[in-house]
């Protein structure tokens, strides 16, 4: 038994009366638990729309979709979802963000500043609790998003993106950050980019995605030994992995 | 908000080039009073004290007026933007009544609520509700759905998504609409009170008129001026203190 087990899933959006577009068909894919899988593919592939769907966000309209054998029926605070525009409550501070989870089932204030804390210092922004999101950078930013993500200890993580907007080496850090943070958090992550040597970096699996419509192609095992560096990007496996996937992708465009 | 002496320069210079004019030039003083004569008039009306149950009023009436406004608009914004049945009664209502000018109803208040302070609070009441409740409608709409999405993968639903979410993210269009009501009460109960009033500050100044006091005219167009100005600082001093998150109006009314 999968803990993530999607089979033939299939979402469809109605435009109107008589159009529809199916964004994803067909879609079936495999996580076990703990497990860190990337799914890679072009814009509009509809990667987000399964992301959505996992996180109960958007309901599938054919096949199956089930958490720890459950199907998805709505949202849930386990399963955590982080956008690339970070959407921050803008009217909370750094630890207002973070004790949302915890506001909403009516933790009391102390215990929730006690876990906040915790998650603070699990995402490096100790010194910065009462800060508000517009006076942080990006990558601050996604930190805070992530640790909000993270209080509920949700037993899956979803990830859109969540580095897209983020420049080149803060994006980096980010990453090594991303791989500690999962270590620590323990919990299943799905991570969604566009790009592939990312994927490979942080994932125990990279699933490459077709589009119109979306479906998997290709899922590969990365056997990479764990913990990485950021050595792995030069070592031979590592380039192999890259250019076998990138041919994936190259082969639909 | 600090006090910039630069901008007191050109109105200075208008007054003193009125003065000048009003002295110096041979120009009826009864069309151009000059300021030293308003001034004169103010500070007689101040020391008798006769102008400050004027302002009384006033005050009391567009405060009456825009409290029951501001009740009743964000009540209203808020089931509109909540409840698509409540839009579809509410909406071409409000589309029809909001062009109507605030005077074309003042007859109408007169045989509703009578001649006394009640038809004015109702004008009053009709120039604030509209800002509020559009604003109210637009700001919780206009929330980022990506923003309640976010808000419902940490598990907030039904009257917490409102409370925790939409209501504070709507926050800074709601605290605008507000503002410029403030500005539209100021407005309209001058003009109601110098349609059918024997108090209140608008008919200090068309009693004047109507008596040929230009000067004392005047001096109550300044203490209008100041009313509004007043309260103008006071709602966006409110403004700045509730959203010193809101990067657009941080403290200083600039840009960041």
């Amino acid at each position: 038994m999968y803990f993530i087990d999607a089979e033939n899933v299939k979402k469809v959006y109605a435009e109107g009366r008589q159009k529809h577009t199916v964004a994803i068909e067909d879609f079936t894919l495999q996580v076990a638990e703990k497990e860190f899988v990337s799914i890679v593919g072009q814009s509009g592939c509809g990667k987000s729309t399964f992301l959505l769907m996992v996180a109960g966000l958007e309901q599938i309209t054919e096949g199956r979709l089930t958490i720890d054998g459950q199907p998805v029926n709505g949202p849930d605070p386990l399963r955590s979802i982080v956008f690339q525009e970070y959407l921050l409550f803008p009217w909370k501070t750094v630890r207002g963000n973070i004790e949302f989870g915890l506001e909403l089932n009516k933790i009391p204030k102390k215990e929730r500043s006690n876990i906040s804390s915790e998650y603070i210092r699990l995402v490096g922004l100790t010194g910065f609790e009462n800060r508000y999101p517009h006076e942080l950078s990006g990558g601050m930013k996604q930190r805070v998003a992530i640790a909000r993500a993270l209080v509920n200890k949700p037993k899956v993580i979803l990830l859109d993106e969540p580095f897209g907007s983020l420049d080149a080496l803060t994006r980096e850090g980010l990453q090594t950050e991303l791989l500690r943070i999962w270590l620590e958090a323990k919990c299943t992550v799905l991570f969604v980019t566009h790009s592939i040597s990312e994927a490979i970096y942080l994932s125990d699996k990279v699933a490459i995605m077709r589009k119109r419509p979306g479906k998997i192609k290709e899922m590969i095992t990365i056997d990479l030994p764990r913990p990485r560096t950021r050595d792995v990007f030069i070592s031979p496996e590592f380039r192999e992995y890259e250019r076998y996937l990138k041919e994936l992708v190259w082969e639909d465009l | 908000m600090r006090f910039n002496y630069k901008k007191m320069i050109s109105p200075l210079s208008i007054l003193a080039l009125w003065e000048i004019i009003g002295r110096f030039i041979w120009i009826d003083p009864f069309f151009f009073p000059p300021p030293t004569a308003m001034l004169r008039e103010l500070y007689a009306m101040t020391i008798t004290g006769e102008v400050f149950p004027h302002i009384g009023i006033s005050i009391v009436r567009a405060l009456s007026g825009y409290i029951l406004a501001a009740f009743a608009g964000l009540t209203l914004g808020l089931l509109v933007a909540w409840s698509r049945v409540v839009e579809n009664i509410a909406d071409p209502l409000i589309e029809l009544v909001r062009p109507i000018s605030t005077f074309a109803l003042v007859p109408v208040m007169f045989v509703w609520f009578g001649i006394g302070n009640g038809s004015k609070i109702a004008i009053i009441f009709k120039a604030c509700f509209f800002p509020i409740v559009l604003n109210t409608i637009a700001g919780i709409k206009g929330v980022d759905k990506k923003l309640i999405q976010a808000a419902k993968s940490l598990g907030a639903e039904g009257m917490q998504l409102w409370i925790k979410v939409l209501i504070p993210a709507a926050l800074p269009m709601i605290i605008t609409g507000l503002r410029i009501s403030t500005a539209m009460s100021m407005l309209a109960i001058v003009g109601v009170e110098m349609i059918a009033a024997d108090s209140g500050i608008g008919f200090l100044v068309i009693d004047a008129q109507r008596t040929f006091a230009t000067a004392r005219m005047f001096a109550g167009i300044i203490v209008i001026s100041l009313l509004g100005f007043t309260f103008d600082r006071i709602a966006r001093f409110v403004e700045n203190r509730i959203l010193v998150w809101h990067t657009e109006t941080s403290l200083s009314g600039r840009m960041t």
